[in-house]
């Protein structure tokens, strides 16, 4: 069944009954647990991706990657990631496999990569979270296109730490990326309540009342000047 | 992956009621004893106005201290028709049509947005609203991940916004069973069935002609890009194949679309609301396989638990004291809740915490159910314990440009 599958994936066109491929799925379910089946699982699946099947078939993959892939199939999936119709779905995969290989191929991705899919590689570079570097994502929130920049800043925001605010504290604001900016210092000043530092929170709190760009900013900088008291 | 903040979350949760947050509806300008002067009233637009958007641009478009300015949809037929609605109603031609979200929640003059999107949309439009100071009332589910539940919470409770889900199913038929249970007639509850589903599926519809007045892209936004497909992306009901609830890219299937009503009711009746599940236990009956979510309190949901009705009552007969049944504000069911929170920055009945506590019970099983063994679930940290692949599953990539 699962070489069928595999055989299914090569027309594996938009319009063709996923039942074709569901004993991938089925494999990945099945597989846990069995260190050799998953292996060989994966690197069935990475090679996927370096043939040419249809679009909807290397999605599959991406799919299923996002599940079991490891540092073994990030190559595979870091080619895809300047292929305007592929970066999403290899971002799919690459944004939660845990080595930190695929941080690293995201960040190698950045600088190459067109605005949209810089954009989308930030992005997951952000929901990634820890293991992620900041200067990357303060040079995309230094860029002169506003989009980038807003993009970095909400990655730097998820982020949270010291060098995210030092480096969201030298942002140039404008009128696009002035609400992601300030919405990443609040979220950093959150993620340092949470952590117990309530002074650190309390100065981002405070300045964000003093030149927050909205009402709605200042009414949460208040509130979280509250709650770091 | 990186956890989330809910420790602060209660705490600021706590500070925003302490407070009481300041109203946008400015108390100096008094209406007339039919219908608030305009400069009294919320000031609202609509995201997604077709099917259950219909309804609620109506229900909102109803009320005298609402003024409906702007229609937002991605199909040119729907948006036109919301606008020719809604200047009807106020007899001019001021309401603005749009075809991108981000025109509305950009927009100085509105207070509040309703959105009726297909699933995948909620997050991104509600955490937009939030940082932009709007108050939101967003149909269920919900959510369509883990993940973005959490972020959506905390979005909310930064910015002291009103955010209201959309089952008015809860109160609406539960109440009766609800409040039997809170006043102790059955005895103490151990645990309540909820039957619903089914769970939803890959979509791989061949591409179809696009029609002329829809715009695609903005359709699709945060969802992986497909072709245009007119199951794909119909509003209907049907979780068969026949509807955008069908397919996993956009809905939970009616394991989330009903379930928000039903895992809803059950949450309501069992008073867990301010909880979500530590764990879900998979469970096999007869060859069926069933998912029992467990409660740190002790209490248990099951979701399509073979053979049983839908309670099991234990034989002691608690009173339970001191907790007042809780009810909509205002008047004119969920949406008046929504409106009478806005302007006394009250928590509606379906606040967002708890609908996201809420849908994480359908969440946690349908991940479960896929994984094909038992979880457990640290509420606070939001993550998965001892199961990585499990974690994987709490949040999708979103295609760019879309972030939150």
């Amino acid at each position: 069944m699962l070489d069928q599958a595999f055989e299914a994936l090569k027309t594996y066109q938009w319009g063709v009954d996923p039942k074709a491929i569901k004993p991938i799925q089925d494999a990945v379910v099945a597989t846990h647990g069995d260190s050799a089946a998953r292996g060989k699982l994966e690197s069935r699946l990475a090679a996927v991706l370096n043939t040419d099947v249809p679009r909807a078939a290397k999605d599959t993959v991406c799919r299923a990657l996002k599940t079991i892939g490891t540092s073994g199939s990030v190559p595979a999936l870091a080619k895809l990631l300047h292929d305007e119709q592929l970066s999403h779905m290899a971002r799919h995969a690459l944004q939660t496999i845990d080595a930190p290989e695929a941080a690293k191929a995201l960040v190698a991705a950045i600088d190459k990569a067109p605005k949209k899919i810089k954009i989308g590689i930030i992005s997951s570079l952000g929901a990634r979270g820890n293991d992620v570097p900041v200067a990357p994502l303060a040079k995309a929130l230094s860029d002169k296109d506003a989009e980038i920049s807003t993009a970095g800043a909400l990655a730097l925001g998820a982020l949270g730490s010291a060098d995210a605010v030092k480096a969201l504290g030298s942002a140039k604001v404008n009128d696009t990326n002035r609400i992601a900016v300030c919405d990443a210092m609040l979220q950093c000043a959150e993620s340092m309540l949470a952590h117990g530092k309530k002074s650190e929170a309390k100065v981002i709190y405070t300045k964000v009342l003093k030149s927050g760009p909205t009402k709605t900013a200042k009414i949460a900088a208040d509130l979280g000047i509250t709650a770091s008291s | 992956m990186k956890t989330t903040r809910r420790k602060f979350l209660s705490t600021t949760g706590t500070a925003a009621a302490a407070l009481g947050f300041p109203a946008i509806i400015p108390s100096s300008a008094l209406g007339n004893a039919d219908r608030p002067a305009p400069s009294n009233r919320i000031v609202m637009g609509g995201i997604g106005i077709g099917n259950m958007g219909r309804g609620d641009h109506g229900a909102f478009l109803g009320k005298k201290d609402v003024q409906y300015v702007a229609i937002c949809d991605v199909r040119k037929g729907a948006m036109n028709q919301g606008k020719a609605k809604t200047d009807a109603k106020y007899g001019n031609k001021d309401c603005k049509a749009h075809d991108d979200y981000r025109e509305i929640l950009s927009r100085d003059d509105i207070d509040a947005v309703h959105i009726a999107t297909p699933d995948h949309w909620h997050a991104q439009m509600i955490i937009e609203a939030c940082r932009h100071g709007k108050d939101v009332f967003c149909q269920k589910p919900e959510s369509l991940t883990l993940g973005e539940g959490s972020l959506m919470v905390e979005t909310a409770r930064r910015y002291g916004r009103v955010v209201s889900g959309g089952s008015q199913r809860v109160l609406q038929d539960y109440k009766s069973t609800a409040l039997r249970c809170w006043n102790g007639s059955y005895g103490k509850i151990s645990s309540i069935n909820v039957n619903v589903g089914p769970m939803s599926q890959p979509c791989n519809l061949p591409q179809e002609n696009l029609p002329g007045d829809m715009n695609w892209e903005m359709w699709l936004g945060p969802a992986p890009w497909a072709p245009y497909n007119s199951k794909r992306c119909s509003g209907s009901f049907s979780t068969s194949g026949n509807s955008w609830r069908s397919y996993i890219d956009y809905s939970g299937g009616g394991m989330t679309d009903w379930g928000a009503h039903h895992f809803g009711g059950a949450t309501f009746t069992v008073d867990v609301r301010d909880l979500q599940p530590q764990e879900a236990v998979l469970g096999e009956i007869d060859g069926k396989k069933f998912v029992s979510l467990k409660y740190p309190n002790g209490m248990e949901i099951t979701h399509n638990k073979p053979g049983v009705g839908h309670f099991h009552v234990g034989r002691d007969n608690v009173q339970r004291e001191g907790k007042e049944f809780p009810k909509y504000a205002g008047s004119g069911g969920i949406t008046g809740d929504f409106i009478d929170c806005v302007k006394t920055r009250g928590r509606p009945f379906r606040d967002i915490e708890y609908a996201i506590n809420t849908m994480a019970v359908p969440h946690l099983a349908t991940i479960a159910y896929k994984l094909n063994r038992s979880l457990k679930w640290d509420a606070a940290k939001q993550e998965f314990i001892g199961d990585a692949e499990a974690n994987r599953l709490r949040n999708r990539a979103r295609r760019e440009p879309w972030q939150i």
